[in-house]
Order: C-alpha cells, then structure tokens, then sequence
C-alpha cells in the first residue's frame, strides 16, 4: 500500500458521508446521505465494499452496536474515518483543487470553502 | 392494536440470494440494514414499493458481495478452481467404474440390445460427466467456508469458457457442427458445479441459522 495514495471518487464520497454523520455513521445513514446530497442511487453493496476496502486501507475503522428489533435482531456496524483518512481526503482534496485551478474559463470550478486561520 | 410495520417480511428469494453470497460478517450488517430501510419504506410507501426496493438493491448488491469475497481470498478462489480442475482427472474415472463394471456385467444383453448399448455409452457417460461434476462442486464449497458460491462459479465459469474454447476448435478443424449441441452438456456442468455450491452453502447456512432469517 502506498502511503501517499489518493481516494477514488465513491472512497472519497463515503469518507466526506461518515465524516459528516461522525458517531451516527453506518450502512444505513451513509447510503440514506449519499442518496441525498449526490442525487444517485447507490447500493448497500458498493457502500460496504467501498468501506471494507477503506478499512483494510487504514482510513476507516468499524465497530459493533447492540443488536436491535427493528433489525431482526441484527447489530448495527458503525463506521468512522482515522487521522489517516482525514489527512487522505485533504490530500485528494489539494490533488482536485490544483488540478482545477486556472480552468474556470472551461467553466470548471471546485470551490471549497477553507477554514480561515 | 398498533401497526407493526416490522413484521412485514422482505422477498424472501431475495434474501435468500444475498446470504447465499455474503459473508457472515458481511451478512450480519447488510441484512440488518436493508431490513430496517425496507420496514421504513413498507410503512411510508407501501409494501410493493419497498419490495421492488429491495429487489433492485439486492440486484445490485450481490455483484458487490461476490467481489469482497474474491477481493479478501483471491489465492483460495484461485487454488479451488485449479484444485477443481484436477480434481476432475481423479473423480472422473472414479464415476465411471460403476458404468464400465454395469456394462461388462451384461456384456450379452448389451450385444443384443445395440440402441441400448448407445444410449449408455453416450448419455449415461453424460450423466457420469454431471455426477462428478456435483461431486467436485461438493468438494471445492466444502474446502471454500463462506465463500462457496464464489469458488463453485468461478470454477463453473472457467470450466464452461475452456470447454467452449475447445468445442469451438474442434468445430473449426473437423467441421462437425453436431459437435455444438454438446455445449448443453458442457452448460450443465458447470451448472451443476454450482448448484453443488448453492447445496453446500444451504447446509451451512441452515446449520448456523438464527430462529429468523430475515
């Protein structure tokens, strides 16, 4: 694994869903918040491919919750990205930005608004 | 009494297709969480919506569990459709001894009998074809825990795509196009192999299996 590796398009998706739904963040709510704010259907499938993949890369790690009726008394498998898929999304976060930069005339734009210092 | 939006049940077929192709692990969480949004939907949308609901995502995601489970054992997959395709060398003959002493046993009624005679030498050494091929799909799922519906397709594709390779040639150089409806056969096969898997995977499945199952 190389240590200066970027996030694919749907890696870098779910790394911004969990780190939006911090400590709420399993199959059900990253799928339900992808679909929302992407406007795209996702799978339950390629959202628990593309996390077990990002968990053997070291940017995310999973836990248990408590098994629930509603579930049919299945456990809840929560999510939440490391130091490492934090410093992962910034890195493909810059790679985008770089690359955008100077093409607005193409009608490219990647504006994210910075935390001011 | 309150309504219990929970207690209706998605496909069940559906949900039978997505156990037979995740992990447990995977399994666990997948099922857990297709149910909790499918009870959601069955009681803003109705029933047939969250149904077709969980048919299109079950559509979707079992291509998804068959790739982890490739992506998290790639050299098992490997090593069982190689294994498999060995194994056919030793199970093969071992099938066919019955046949081979069934025909010596009545060598006389056989010799009077000459249609008869040609239909076991040729559809029952089919038959003995399939039989070894349900055998060695047995054997490659029982060595391939959790993953046996992977390994038994994967050897069921690579054994069909070879045999077609091979038809397909022997059709070019003799220009015997009779040759082609052996294909069914070949089909068969490795359908088979997999069926073989899917049995295993039943088994293990109902072994370990929760009051529940959906």
């Amino acid at each position: 694994m190389r240590d200066r590796d970027y996030l694919g398009e749907f890696e870098h998706i779910i790394v911004l869903a969990l780190l939006r739904l911090d400590d709420r963040a399993y199959g059900v709510t990253v799928r339900q918040e992808i679909e929302l704010r992407t406007d795209r259907e996702v799978s339950i499938g390629a959202v628990y491919a593309t996390l077990d993949r990002l968990e053997t890369k070291g940017y995310v790690t999973s836990h248990r919750g408590d098994p629930t009726p509603e579930r049919g008394g299945r456990s809840k498998r929560f999510f939440r990205v490391t130091a490492k898929g934090v410093t992962a999304v910034s890195r493909t976060h810059r790679a985008l930005q770089n690359m955008t930069e100077g093409l607005g005339s193409f009608g490219v734009t990647y504006d994210v608004a910075t935390p001011s210092r | 009494m309150t309504s219990q939006p929970h207690l209706v049940k998605p496909p069940r077929l559906a949900v039978w297709l997505l156990n037979l192709f995740a992990l447990a692990e995977e399994a666990e969480s997948i099922l857990g969480d297709l149910l909790e949004e499918f009870s959601l939907l069955a009681s803003k949308s109705g029933v047939a919506f969250a149904q077709r609901w969980y048919w299109r995502q079950t559509i979707k995601t079992v291509p998804w569990l068959a790739g982890i489970g490739f992506r998290t054992a790639p050299w098992l997959i490997g090593a069982s459709v190689v294994g498999g395709l060995l194994l056919r060398k030793l199970v093969a003959p071992l099938v066919g001894l019955p046949a081979s002493a069934l025909l010596d046993r009545y060598q006389a009624f056989f010799e009077h009998h000459v249609s008869a005679y040609l239909f076991f030498a040729s559809t029952g050494s089919d038959i003995e074809h399939l039989i070894s091929f349900v055998l060695i799909g047995f054997l490659v799922a029982f060595v391939t825990r959790q993953r046996e519906m992977i390994a038994t397709m994967a050897l069921g594709l690579v054994y069909g795509a070879m045999a077609v390779v091979g038809f397909i040639y022997a059709v070019t150089k003799t220009g015997n196009d009779a040759l082609l409806w052996r294909l069914t056969w070949i089909f068969a096969d490795a359908f088979a192999i997999v069926i073989a898997g899917a049995i295993v995977r039943m088994h293990r499945l109902a072994a370990t299996s929760r009051p529940s199952t959906a």
